[in-house]
């Protein structure tokens, strides 16, 4: 469990930095943002506390927020997230299942059910980031077109990143 | 006491959560730019350090276009010079008959070169960070330009970094007149397009053609009148509405900025006194008695 948190810390102290400095510019047709610091909140175990795992995803979007002066929109998103993620994770999979104390990943949920908990995570979490942003100038058709190119672009970079550290774990 | 215990131990999540919703709602409605702590900003120690290492390898990425920018600039200002060096002569002539009366002997406005460490054109507010600060003489409500217009004005000040309020926030609105005609009016971004802003408040009897400059108009103490900021691409105004409005092409390429200046008004203080003693002068009775 400390080694995990040890390298659940380092993840963090990574991956905030890196969304705010590479990922944030890496905008497709001025639309889709992959938001690929969102791992740090679906990889957190199931057997995180409630309370513990409100308190990460209130620090991770606080600390995205101070490096892209968007005061409280990602701090205010990620809680949510956070908040909802047991619930949403108990869509796919069923309470009596044998939970270990690993992350959610295709090895422990079943891939079928990893991709669905994945997407319905990013999306919850695009939907409600640019409906928080659409409060300024809003237009329902970007709105939409935001959401779903962010939440595809990130769904794939966030397979990707899976997919290669899920074949460094096999060999 | 003990069953308001268990109660609040029990349902611990929910006020956790609660907590945490009010905090983020807090920081996401108290939303003027220039109240906010600059820690909380990219302007602090922990961003801008991080943004800074990032940008020493980035910074390379686009000096091609920016060196051709600066020849293109370079060869208008010597086309200046050999205008200004004519009119200079002329002068010179005329100061055998006339002579002239010295302005202030401060220039009126001083730059500080810096350079933009992190920058954001997607959001509906954006912001970008210099690697200049207080200690190079940065403050809050200066101007900040490029070598092709205006780029936005800085609103929190760190030691050695700084935010900027960038052309590309509604926050932020720039009055502008057309170079050719005079008319001013005012520029805002309406969140569409990180190359296109609008200017607002025209009279309606305003001339203009598409592919006029706009320009700075000077109006304010922040930047100096006669900075190009964009060209006119064409009208956007509702038929019943008293004002014009148009659509405004932007000279400063945001996507690719990198070299900015800060523009320091020397006179700031003398004009701001000046303007707080008018409005100190007009709550009393103005004909002083």
């Amino acid at each position: 469990m400390t080694k995990y948190a040890i390298k659940y810390a380092l993840a963090f102290i990574l991956l905030i930095p890196a969304q705010a400095i590479v990922f944030d510019h890496a905008i497709l047709f001025n639309v889709a943002v992959p938001l690929v610091f969102l791992y740090l909140i679906i990889s957190l175990p199931v057997t995180v506390g409630t309370n513990l795992s409100t308190l990460l995803g209130f620090l991770a979007g606080f600390f995205l927020d101070v490096f892209c002066d968007t005061p409280g929109v990602n701090a205010l998103c990620c809680t949510i997230l956070a908040f909802a993620r047991k619930p949403l994770f108990h869509l796919y999979v069923s309470l009596d299942d044998d939970l270990a104390s690993r992350s959610p990943s295709s090895v422990t949920m079943g891939h079928a059910a990893y991709m669905k908990y994945m997407i319905t995570m990013v999306l919850a979490y695009t939907a409600m980031l640019f409906t928080v942003e659409a409060f300024q100038f809003f237009s329902f058709k970007l709105l939409i077109l935001r959401i779903a190119a962010s939440s595809a672009y990130t769904f794939v970079v966030l397979y990707a990143l899976d997919c290669l550290t899920m074949r460094r774990r096999d060999t | 006491m003990n069953e308001l215990f268990s109660f609040i131990v029990k349902n611990s999540k929910w006020f956790v959560f609660t907590f945490f919703v009010v905090i983020s709602c807090m920081l996401l409605f108290r939303d003027d730019p220039y109240r906010q702590h600059v820690y909380i900003t990219s302007a602090g120690k922990l961003a801008s350090t991080a943004y800074k290492s990032a940008n020493n390898v980035t910074s390379y990425f686009n000096l091609h276009e920016i060196n051709e920018d600066l020849n293109r600039n370079n060869a208008e200002l010597q086309a200046r010079i050999a205008a200004l060096e004519e009119n200079l002569d002329a002068l010179r002539e005329a100061a055998f008959t006339d002579t002239l009366v010295p302005d202030s002997g401060v220039p009126p406005f001083s730059f500080i070169v810096a350079h933009v460490i992190n920058n954001s054109i997607a959001r509906p507010y954006n912001y970008l960070t210099v690697n200049k600060g207080s200690a190079d003489g940065v403050r809050p409500e200066l101007g900040v330009i490029d070598r092709n217009g205006v780029v936005g004005i800085v609103s929190n000040v760190g030691t050695h970094s700084a935010r900027v309020i960038s052309l590309l926030n509604p926050h932020f609105r720039l009055s502008c007149k057309i170079k050719r005609s005079d008319y001013f009016g005012s520029l805002v971004w309406d969140g569409k397009n990180p190359t296109e802003a609008v200017l607002e408040e025209l009279p309606r009897h305003t001339v203009f053609k598409v592919g006029d400059t706009i320009v700075t108009s000077g109006y304010s103490a922040v930047f100096p009148p006669g900075l190009p900021v964009g060209v006119v691409l064409d009208d956007d105004t509702d038929k019943n509405q008293n004002f014009f409005t148009l659509r405004v092409r932007l000279l400063a390429d945001f996507t690719t900025l990198s070299n900015v200046q800060v523009v320091v008004n020397n006179h700031a203080d003398e004009i701001r006194a000046l303007s707080a003693g008018e409005e100190n002068d007009s709550k009393k009775n103005p004909f002083g008695n």
